[in-house]
């Protein structure tokens, strides 16, 4: 439930703000290592819960793990040791099929957005709904509603590469939303954006948090920290270091 | 949510993308579809060759005759005993007795140059014989030349000649071309095949980003690899129908000018362009090419 780090002793109590009921968890590692090279870790020993709903941030400095622990979530790695479970399903032992099965139910953001350049916004949109298999005119319908969410129905038609980094990280946003998924992961999604965009790239996420999908975002803004006051978990070399509950600050 | 998607959202997926990835890197793309083209032209115009030369075989072994010629002086009664005996081999289908003045006859009506060799000896200098038409399943080369030592075996026959001898020339002949036509089919449809995968290979790496992506989104291996496969897959088509045409027009513009030679090497038969099936075959050949080399370049797996 809490993180088993050394050096951070657990809260001593759990706001409201931060539901962590272990019956309803999302998101379960027990005693998680990834190491890539033999002898060095990039996570190690990690355990924690996230509950359905949660809004969690990932912090720390560069290579402290963070991105090693969102690619553990949506199974682009496979843990060392221990066992994670995601939306109920075992990562450590995940066949590629259910890989697949998994990811049609996460979003995922990064910081450079991924989206591919030859294609328009919409269709950057629609390929997590053809991936899914819905039929052309839901499709354009609700890639259209995703687009609109983020401000972006009016630049449907334009090539990514035509838009401002923020509207391409709104657009990446849509395509991580389109299929309505039940946890939302983001990796340092405004790392390429000035403070302003910031601001509005994470208010969408909360946005989306408040509508009840679980959030877990890794950053190293401390202005987003103080703005958020969401439960955080702090890493260091590869080790959670701190839980800190939420306060509830605003969404 | 939907997850397991409907046939035809996913069918659109992938035609849309193959298309794309074949604009995307046009230069890969036609030099496959061109080396699939070279490949079943070659492959094309060697099954032309030998399945018109295979149609002077049939023609030929359809007429199997073997001609027994005779020692001289024989009488009647041991000619007509030699005939009766010949009808009992097995596979013999008839047997005709050609006394010495119907060879001669027959020999002067061949033109005037043999008659006048004739009237200069003055005594018919030709044997009796007797020909022997084979029954339809004894027309293999074996059984032919099995009949053909029955003969030989019989009292009385001086020497059998077999049309059968120069058929078989030519039959090794069309089967050596054969040979060298399904050698050389498989070495380049074998080098075609590493074309293609390497064309397919690049485009994975071109596209690295889109799979990345699409896996990220969720997609199972059969819906990233499936639009590379169709790409090789109409790559092949492309390639295929090219080659079917190009045949057909240089059947059309070289036939009237080689028509004497293959005249000569058809024994007089007209020569015939491949069948709607056979052509029909090329373009699969084409397909399965395209397809296969695709697959093979997939194998290889790719980064999640």
């Amino acid at each position: 439930m809490t993180a088993e780090a050394p050096a951070s002793p657990p809260p001593a109590s759990s706001p409201a703000s931060s539901p962590r009921r272990a019956g309803s968890a999302l998101v379960e590692l027990e005693h998680v290592s990834k190491s890539y090279v033999a002898g060095t870790w990039a996570l190690h020993d990690v355990s924690c819960t996230i509950a359905k709903g949660e809004f969690v941030f990932l912090t720390g400095a560069s290579g402290a793990g963070k991105t090693t622990l969102l690619r553990l979530l949506f199974a682009a790695e496979r843990p060392s040791e221990g066992r994670i479970r995601v939306l109920g399903m075992p990562i450590e032992r995940l066949a590629a099929r259910r890989v697949a099965s998994l990811r049609r139910r996460i979003g995922v953001v990064f910081q450079d957005f991924k989206l591919l350049p030859g294609r328009s916004v919409e269709e950057n949109v629609r390929i997590a709904l053809d991936v899914a298999g819905v039929p052309s005119g839901e499709s354009r319908a609700r890639a259209f509603a995703a687009l609109k969410q983020v401000g972006l129905q009016h630049r449907r038609h334009h090539e990514p590469l035509s838009l401002s980094g923020g509207e391409q990280q709104r657009v990446a946003i849509a395509r991580a939303l389109v299929n309505e998924p039940e946890l939302l992961l983001a990796d340092e999604p405004t790392g390429n954006l000035d403070p302003a965009l910031t601001l509005e790239i994470f208010d969408l996420i909360a946005a989306t948090a408040a509508r009840g999908t679980t959030v877990v975002v890794a950053t190293h803004d401390p202005a987003v920290l103080e703005r958020y006051r969401r439960r955080t978990l702090r890493l260091e070399a590869g080790q959670v270091v701190e839980d800190r509950p939420g306060l509830g600050a605003r969404g | 949510m939907a997850i397991a998607g409907s046939p035809i959202v996913q069918l659109r997926h992938f035609a849309r993308s193959a298309l794309a990835g074949l604009r995307a890197s046009p230069l890969p793309a036609a030099i496959a579809t061109l080396t699939i083209a070279v490949t079943l032209v070659l492959a094309g115009a060697f099954a032309l060759l030998v399945r018109n030369m295979q149609g002077v075989i049939d023609r030929l072994g359809s007429e199997a005759r073997i001609t027994a010629y005779l020692a001289p002086g024989a009488s009647d009664e041991a000619l007509r005993s030699l005939v009766g005996q010949a009808r009992a081999l097995p596979g013999v289908a008839a047997v005709e007795l050609v006394s010495p003045e119907r060879a001669r006859e027959r020999f002067r009506k061949e033109g005037e140059r043999q008659a006048a060799l004739l009237d200069a000896l003055g005594e018919n200098p030709l044997p009796a014989s007797i020909e022997v038409s084979v029954l339809p399943d004894h027309r293999s080369a074996t059984a032919i030349a099995s009949v053909a030592e029955s003969l030989q075996g019989l009292a009385g026959v001086d020497e059998v000649s077999r049309a059968q001898d120069w058929v078989e020339g030519y039959a090794r002949t069309v089967a050596l071309l054969r040979a060298i036509g399904i050698g050389l089919a498989g070495v380049l449809g074998a080098a075609t095949l590493f074309l293609v995968a390497s064309t397919i290979r690049l485009a994975l790496y071109t596209r690295r980003g889109e799979i990345d992506i699409l896996a990220l989104v969720g997609a199972g291996r059969a819906f990233i690899a499936l639009p590379f496969l169709l790409e090789g897959v109409i790559e092949g088509l492309i390639g295929g129908v090219l080659a079917v045409a190009t045949l057909f027009a240089l059947w059309s513009a070289f036939l009237p000018s080689i028509a004497g030679g293959l005249e000569l090497l058809l024994g007089g038969a007209p020569a015939r362009f491949l069948l709607p099936a056979e052509l029909g075959a090329l373009v699969i050949a084409g397909v399965v090419l395209g397809g296969l080399g695709a697959a093979l370049s997939l194998a290889g797996g790719w980064r999640r």
